[in-house]
C-alpha cells in the first residue's frame, strides 16, 4: 500500500483516499466540520488547513487526495495559525453562550475551540442576527445565530434522505437555512441533522432542554422500530431514557436512523404502564403478587391442560434468549409441539434507505431459536384456529401485544381457558390474561436479536432494575451515576421489578419441577446464548465477546430464511 | 500603434463590415490547420488570461484532456464585474465578430463543440448586442452548422448568451459554471480544475472576453508577431480602463508595459485640477494599491507589477487625487466585498464583515491606531485560506492599504486606547492538543 | 395568492432555451428571468412553478433567488432605479447622485414609492467606470450624469 507522513508519522492509505481519511484511520483525527465521512465534500468551514510540504498554500485535508510520500504537517506553526484563524472567524458572530446552549457537551465548536481558540476575542463589534427558534419541521428546531453553514444538513437531506428539503439564502454572513415557505423539514430521516450539526444550530424538539449531556449517559443497544436493527444509543438520566441517537455501523445503518426508531421505541420503556410486578387475575380482575406466588400459580395451573392443548407463542420483539427458553420449556418442560410467533409486516414502512417492511427487531432469531412449529405442531394461525375450535385451550405467550395488533383475535383470545403473558407494559392482550409476569424491556436486559440481514446483534442493557445494577452489571455511567449522592435530584431513578422472559421461564420451570438447565449455568443472558451456541448450528463458535458492540454476520442462507 | 481588439474602423460590429476587413479568416485558416497546432501557437505567442490571473492561454488550452467520451466546454467569461473593469463590453458593442470567431477558433482547439458565453446580467444592453451579432453569424453560417459547408469541414460548434442575474462571485471561473448549471455560483474546491471536471462534469476551458478576442490576430499574424508587441513576457495589448480622478476616463488599447503614468497623464489626460495623485489602484479594486508617489517608472504588464507588489488584474486603473478620502474608498471597497462574498467559506464569510465593521467604525472617529493591525491581521487571516481567490480580493485592498498609507490611516485613529474587552474568555491557549473521540 | 402560469408565448420561449443546454435545469435563471419579465417580481408561485416546469425542486430555485441581486422577492417600482455607487463611480460623485435620488423621490434603498412609478436600489459596479457617474433605470444605463442630470431623468420618467 502507498504511504504517506503525517505529523511524523508515516501511513498507510488506500487509493483515492483523502488526507483527512487515511489519517483518521491511523487515528489522526484532523479538525474539521464540514468534512463528513458519508457525505460529499465540500471544503468550506476551512479548519482543516494543513501544511503539505512542497505545496505552496495550505490545503484542505478534506479534498486533498493523499498522494505516495506526501509529508503532512497538520500541527505546524503556518497550519495551527489558519486554524486559529478559522476558529476566530467561526466564533465572532456565533453567540458565546454555551452555558444556556443545548449543544453544550457535544458541540464540535466548543470542543474544537476549546482545543484550538486563542481563548481571547478581538472582536468588538456587533454580531450578525438572524432568525432564532425557528421550527424548521415537527421535530427539528433551527437556531439561525448558532449555525456555521457547514451544509451538512442539507448534503445528508440531498444525499442520504433523497428529501432536498432544505436550502441555504441570501449571500455572505447572512446566509442561513431555510425550507421553502410553506413547506417543512420531515422526511422520515430528517433528524439525523441534528446529530450532524456541529452546533447547537439544529435541535431535536423531543428532547431539546431536557438535560445537560453529561448528565446523561450513553448505552449501546440496537434499535426496536425494525428488521434493520440500526445500531444506537440510549441515553439515561435518573435511569429514564430521554433520547436515542444512532451509533455508527457501516454494515447496518451506517451513522443514520429513521425518526420513527429515534422518538417511538423508547417511551414505553419510561411509561406509567409498566407492568410492576407479577399480577394474577382474581374475581375478574388483575392483582399484583410476589414472584413465587406467580410461579406456583402457573405451574399448577399449566397441569390443569393435556400437552396437546397448550399453544405457545414467542416473539419477533424478544430476544434470541428469551424465544430460545421459551421453545425449550414448550418442547421438553410441558411437551407441546405447538409453537410458532406472530409476523408484523407494514408495506408502507419499508423504504430504500434504512426501513425495513418487517417491523419487528428479530423474526429471524425467532426462527432460527426454532420458535416454529414442532413436527405435527399447529403454526401460527392454526393455534388461533383450534383455540377457536376448543383444541387449545391455554396460550402462553411472550412480549408480543397481538390483540392490538390484530383485535379480530379478542374473541378468539376471551375463549381461553388460562392465558399467562409476559409483557412490558399492559396493554389490550394483557386485558385478557389470567397470569402477566412483568418482562424486561430491550433497554433493561442483554441478548441477541438478528437483523434481516443475517447478522446478530446485542440488546445491551441501558435502564436498572431491581434485579439489574447499572455500575456491577456494567451499564454506562453518566457524572450523576458515578458521583451522585441521595441528595442529588437526578441520582435517584426508579427501578422496575422486571425481569428478562428467559428468566421467568428458567424460574417457572423450577416451580414446575423441572430444572430446565443446571441453574448455577444459568445466571446471565450469555449464558443461554452459551447453550444456544453448542445446539443452534447458525450461532456456532460464537459468544458475546464475538458479537462484540458491532453484531456479526451469521453464517446462514438469509434468502431462503427469508 | 496597430489595435487588434479594439480597432478603429467604423461599424466593424456589423457582420459585413468585418468580413470586408479580413473577417472570418482567421477561423478558416484554423481549420485547416491541427488543433494541437493552434494550441501551439497559442502558446509560443505568449497569450496571458486577461481576466486577472494573467495565465498561459495555450498552456490552458492544452490541459484539456484529448482523449475522452465526454462532450467538452468551452466557456467564455463576460461577467466583468470587478470594480473599475469595464473593457469586455466594449468587445460585446464594437467588435462581437471578432470575439465569436475566437470562440470558432478556441473551440477547435480545444475541441469542444459547444461555447457558453457568460455575460453579467447588467449588460442587457450588451447582451442583445452581442446576440444580434451571434444571430448574424448563425445566419450566414458562420456559427452552427453552416459551418460545415461554410468553412468546407467536419468541424462546427455552437455558441450560446447566458445571461447572469447580479453576482460579482461568479466572474471567479468555477462559480461561472456552477451559475450555468442552475446553482447558487459557489466557487468548487480545486482541485479538480475545469480541464477535469469543469460544466456538468466535463472537460471545460473557461477564458475571458478579452483574451479570446485576441485569438484570431494571433492565427492571421502568426505568434512571432503577438510575441513581440508590448512586454516579451506579458506581450499584446492590453484594454487599459481608467477611471476615477482623470481627464479622460476610458478604455485604451495600447501595447503591455505601458507607464503608469504615460496611461493617466497623456492618454487619459491627467488629473483634474492638476492635482497631485494620492494613490492608484491599476487592476480594478481587490488589486494592491500604489502610492501616487511611488508610480513614476512603473510599467503596466503581469511581471513588472508584481515587483512592486500589486498586480495587472483586469487591467482597470482607478485613480484617486490628493484630496479623496481613503477610510472612505477602502471602506467602500471593503463594503463591495462583503455584499458580494457568497458566503460559502468561514474566513470570507466572517472577515469580509469584520473589516468593514472595524473601517466604518474608523470611518467615525471610532478606531484606534489598534484597529488598523487589526484590519492588517484580519486580512491576512482571509488570505490564501479560502475555496476562491475572492478571499484575496478582499484581504488585499484592506491589507496593502492600510500598510502602504499607514501615515494617512494613523492621522483618522486615535491612540492605542486600552479598553477592556467584554467578551474575553478565561483560558489562553496556543497550541492544539488532540480530542479523543469527537462524535461524527 | 394567486397561481403563476407562463403565457404561451413564454411557454415557447422557455422550450427554445431549454434547448441550449444539455439537462433542464440551467435554464432556470433565464427563465427566472422570463417569469419576472411577465410577473413583475419573483413570488413564491413564480419558484413554485418554475421548479416543476424546470423538475427542479422549489427549494433550490428558492436558493437561487436569493443568491443573485437581479431577481426582486418584493414588487419593484415601473421604473427601478440602480445607483452605482462603488469606487469609480463614487470618486466622481456617485453619492451625491444617490442621495438626489432618494430625497427626490422620498424613499430609501430597496423601497418603492407610494405611487408605484420609482423604486430604488443603491447597486455595485456597474462596468461604467470610464462613464462614471451613472445611474441604470430598468434595463438602460445613463453615464457621464450630474446631479442636475440625473433630476431631468427622474422629471422626464415621471411625465412618461
Amino acid at each position: 500500500m502507498p504511504k504517506l507522513v503525517v505529523d511524523g508519522k508515516e501511513i498507510e492509505f488506500k487509493q483515492g483516499q483523502t488526507i483527512i481519511e487515511a489519517a483518521k484511520e491511523a487515528g489522526n483525527t484532523i479538525p474539521h466540520f464540514c468534512w463528513h465521512p458519508s457525505l460529499s465534500v465540500s471544503g468550506n468551514c476551512r479548519v482543516c488547513l494543513v501544511e503539505v510540504e512542497k505545496m505552496p498554500k495550505l490545503v484542505i485535508a478534506c479534498s486533498t487526495l493523499a498522494a505516495e510520500g506526501m509529508i503532512v504537517h497538520t500541527a505546524s506553526e503556518k497550519a495551527l495559525a489558519a486554524r486559529n484563524a478559522v476558529m476566530e472567524f467561526l466564533l465572532i458572530n456565533h453567540p458565546l453562550d454555551c452555558p444556556i446552549c443545548d449543544e453544550a457537551g457535544e458541540c464540535k465548536l466548543q470542543d474544537y475551540a476549546y482545543a484550538h481558540g486563542v481563548g481571547e476575542s478581538r472582536f468588538v463589534e456587533e454580531k450578525t442576527h438572524k432568525d432564532k427558534r425557528v421550527p424548521l419541521g415537527p421535530n427539528i428546531m433551527f437556531d439561525g445565530d448558532r449555525c456555521i453553514s457547514c451544509s451538512r444538513c442539507i448534503r445528508f437531506c440531498d444525499e442520504i434522505a433523497g428529501a432536498p428539503e432544505l436550502t441555504f439564502v441570501k449571500r455572505g454572513d447572512r446566509v442561513t437555512i431555510v425550507t421553502y415557505p410553506g413547506r417543512q423539514l420531515e422526511n422520515p430521516y430528517a433528524m439525523n441533522v441534528v446529530d450532524i450539526c456541529p452546533v447547537g444550530a439544529l435541535t431535536n424538539r423531543d428532547f431539546r432542554f431536557k438535560a445537560r449531556v453529561w448528565d446523561m449517559s450513553a448505552n449501546k443497544t440496537i434499535c426496536q422500530g425494525c428488521s434493520r436493527g440500526c445500531n444506537i444509543e440510549l441515553w439515561v438520566r435518573n435511569n429514564e431514557i430521554l433520547r436515542i441517537t444512532p451509533r455508527q455501523n457501516d454494515e447496518v445503518n451506517s451513522y443514520w436512523m429513521c425518526d420513527h426508531g429515534r422518538l417511538n421505541t423508547f417511551k414505553f420503556v419510561n411509561a406509567d404502564d409498566r407492568v410492576d410486578g407479577p399480577y394474577l387475575r382474581r374475581e375478574g380482575s388483575l392483582a399484583k403478587v410476589g414472584w413465587d406466588e406467580a410461579f406456583a400459580a402457573a405451574a399448577s395451573e399449566l397441569k390443569q391442560f393435556n400437552k396437546n392443548e397448550i399453544a405457545f407463542i414467542g416473539s419477533a420483539f424478544a430476544s434470541c434468549e428469551d424465544n430460545y427458553m421459551l421453545r425449550e420449556f414448550a418442547l421438553n418442560v410441558i411437551g407441546s409441539r405447538h409453537i410458532d410467533f406472530m409476523r408484523h409486516s407494514d408495506s408502507n414502512f419499508g423504504d430504500e434507505i434504512l426501513r425495513k417492511n418487517d417491523i419487528t427487531p428479530n423474526t429471524m432469531g425467532a426462527e432460527l431459536v426454532g420458535v416454529t412449529p414442532a413436527a405435527g405442531g399447529l403454526n401460527f394461525d392454526g393455534i388461533i384456529n383450534s383455540i377457536n375450535e376448543g383444541k387449545i385451550k391455554a396460550l402462553y405467550l411472550i412480549e408480543d401485544d397481538i390483540l392490538s395488533a390484530n383485535p379480530e383475535l379478542e374473541n378468539t383470545l376471551a375463549k381461553l381457558n388460562l392465558f399467562i403473558v409476559h409483557s412490558s407494559n399492559f396493554n389490550k392482550t394483557t386485558t385478557l390474561a389470567d397470569i402477566v409476569f412483568p418482562a424486561a424491556a430491550y433497554a433493561e436486559k442483554n441478548g441477541t436479536m438478528v437483523n434481516f440481514q443475517g447478522r446478530i446483534q446485542r440488546l445491551m442493557p441501558a435502564v436498572a432494575t431491581l434485579e439489574q445494577d447499572r455500575s456491577l452489571d456494567g451499564m454506562a455511567m453518566s457524572r450523576l451515576d458515578k458521583f451522585g449522592t441521595r441528595f442529588d435530584r437526578w441520582a435517584k431513578g426508579n427501578k422496575r421489578d422486571v425481569r428478562p422472559t428467559w428468566k421467568i421461564i428458567l424460574s417457572l420451570s423450577a416451580a414446575a419441577g423441572y430444572k430446565l438447565i443446571r441453574q448455577a449455568q444459568a445466571n446471565m443472558a450469555e449464558d443461554i446464548f452459551e447453550i444456544m451456541s453448542k445446539k443452534i448450528d447458525a450461532f456456532k463458535g460464537l459468544d458475546y465477546d464475538k458479537i462484540g458492540e458491532k453484531g456479526i454476520m451469521l453464517k446462514i442462507d438469509v434468502a431462503e430464511k427469508a | 500603434m496597430e489595435k487588434i481588439v479594439l480597432p478603429d474602423i467604423k461599424d466593424l460590429h456589423l457582420i459585413d463590415v468585418y468580413i470586408k476587413n479580413n473577417g472570418f479568416n482567421a477561423v478558416k485558416k484554423a481549420l485547416l490547420q491541427k488543433p494541437d497546432d493552434i494550441i501551439d501557437q497559442v502558446k509560443r505567442s505568449g497569450l496571458r488570461g486577461r481576466g486577472g490571473a494573467a495565465f498561459s492561454t495555450g498552456l490552458k488550452w492544452s490541459f484539456m484532456p484529448k482523449t475522452t467520451d465526454k462532450p467538452k466546454y468551452l466557456c467564455v467569461n463576460g461577467d466583468e464585474s470587478e470594480p473599475g473593469s469595464f473593457k469586455d463590453r466594449q468587445i460585446f458593442e464594437y467588435n462581437p465578430h471578432q470575439l465569436i470567431e475566437g470562440i470558432l477558433i478556441t473551440c477547435y482547439a480545444i475541441g469542444a463543440k459547444t461555447a457558453y458565453v457568460y455575460i453579467r446580467g447588467e449588460y442587457h444592453k450588451w447582451i442583445k448586442l452581442f446576440q444580434k451579432a451571434l444571430d448574424d453569424a448563425y445566419s450566414q453560417g458562420y456559427v452552427g452548422k453552416g459551418m460545415k459547408t461554410k468553412f468546407q469541414t467536419d468541424f462546427f460548434c455552437d455558441i450560446y448568451v447566458h445571461k447572469g442575474a447580479g453576482a460579482y462571485i461568479c466572474g471567479e471561473e468555477s462559480s461561472l459554471m456552477n451559475s450555468l448549471e442552475g446553482k447558487r455560483g459557489y466557487p468548487r474546491v480545486k482541485p479538480p480544475f475545469p480541464a477535469q471536471f469543469g460544466l456538468w462534469g466535463c472537460p471545460t476551458t473557461i477564458n475571458n472576453v478579452e483574451t479570446i478576442t485576441n485569438v484570431p490576430a494571433i492565427i492571421n499574424n502568426g505568434w512571432e508577431w503577438f510575441s513581440k508587441i508590448g512586454e516579451p513576457k506579458h506581450p499584446g495589448t492590453i484594454l487599459y480602463g481608467i477611471s476615477g480622478h482623470v481627464n479622460k476616463p476610458g478604455v485604451y488599447e495600447l501595447p503591455s508595459g505601458m507607464l503608469l503614468t504615460d496611461l493617466i497623464y497623456n492618454y487619459a489626460g491627467g488629473v483634474p485640477g492638476n492635482k497631485k495623485i494620492l494613490c492608484v489602484i491599476p487592476g480594478g479594486s481587490s488589486m494592491p494599491p500604489l502610492r501616487g508617489d511611488k508610480i513614476e517608472g512603473v510599467k503596466m504588464d503581469a511581471e513588472s507589477l508584481k515587483a512592486v507588489g500589486t498586480s495587472i488584474g483586469t487591467g482597470g486603473i482607478i485613480v484617486m487625487d490628493e484630496d479623496t478620502d481613503l477610510v472612505k474608498v477602502l471602506a467602500r471597497i471593503a463594503k463591495f466585498y462583503y455584499h458580494e462574498s457568497c458566503g460559502q467559506c468561514t474566513p470570507c464569510r466572517e472577515g469580509t464583515g469584520w473589516m468593514l465593521k472595524i473601517l466604518n467604525r474608523i470611518l467615525n472617529n471610532e478606531g484606534s491606531s489598534k484597529d488598523l493591525d487589526l484590519l492588517i491581521s484580519v486580512a491576512s487571516n482571509i488570505e490564501g485560506n479560502t475555496i476562491c481567490a475572492l478571499g484575496e480580493a478582499a484581504a488585499w485592498p484592506v491589507k496593502f492599504m492600510v500598510q502602504r498609507f499607514r501615515d494617512y490611516f494613523e492621522k483618522r485613529v486615535s491612540p492605542e486606547v486600552l479598553i477592556p474587552v467584554a467578551n474575553k474568555v478565561h483560558s489562553m491557549r496556543h497550541t492544539a492538543f488532540p480530542i479523543a473521540d469527537i462524535k461524527e | 395568492m394567486t397561481n403563476f402560469k407562463f403565457t404561451e408565448e413564454n411557454l415557447k420561449k422557455i422550450d427554445e432555451i431549454i434547448k441550449k443546454y444539455p439537462v433542464k435545469r440551467p435554464a432556470v435563471m433565464p427563465v427566472l428571468y422570463i417569469a419576472q419579465e411577465q410577473n413583475g417580481w419573483i413570488s413564491q408561485e413564480v419558484m413554485l412553478e418554475v421548479a416543476k416546469i424546470l423538475d427542479m425542486h422549489p427549494e433550490e430555485v428558492l436558493g437561487i433567488v436569493t443568491f443573485y441581486t437581479m431577481y426582486y422577492q418584493k414588487p419593484m417600482g415601473k421604473y427601478h432605479i440602480q445607483v452605482c455607487t462603488n469606487v469609480s463611480c463614487m470618486l466622481r460623485g456617485a453619492y451625491e447622485i444617490y442621495d438626489r435620488v432618494k430625497d427626490k423621490l422620498g424613499i430609501g434603498n430597496m423601497q418603492v414609492t407610494g405611487d408605484k412609478i420609482f423604486s430604488l436600489e443603491e447597486v455595485e459596479c456597474m462596468g461604467s467606470c470610464g462613464t462614471a457617474p451613472m445611474i441604470a433605470v430598468n434595463e438602460d444605463y445613463y453615464e457621464n450624469l450630474s446631479k442636475e442630470k440625473v433630476e431631468e431623468i427622474l422629471e422626464s420618467l415621471k411625465k412618461s
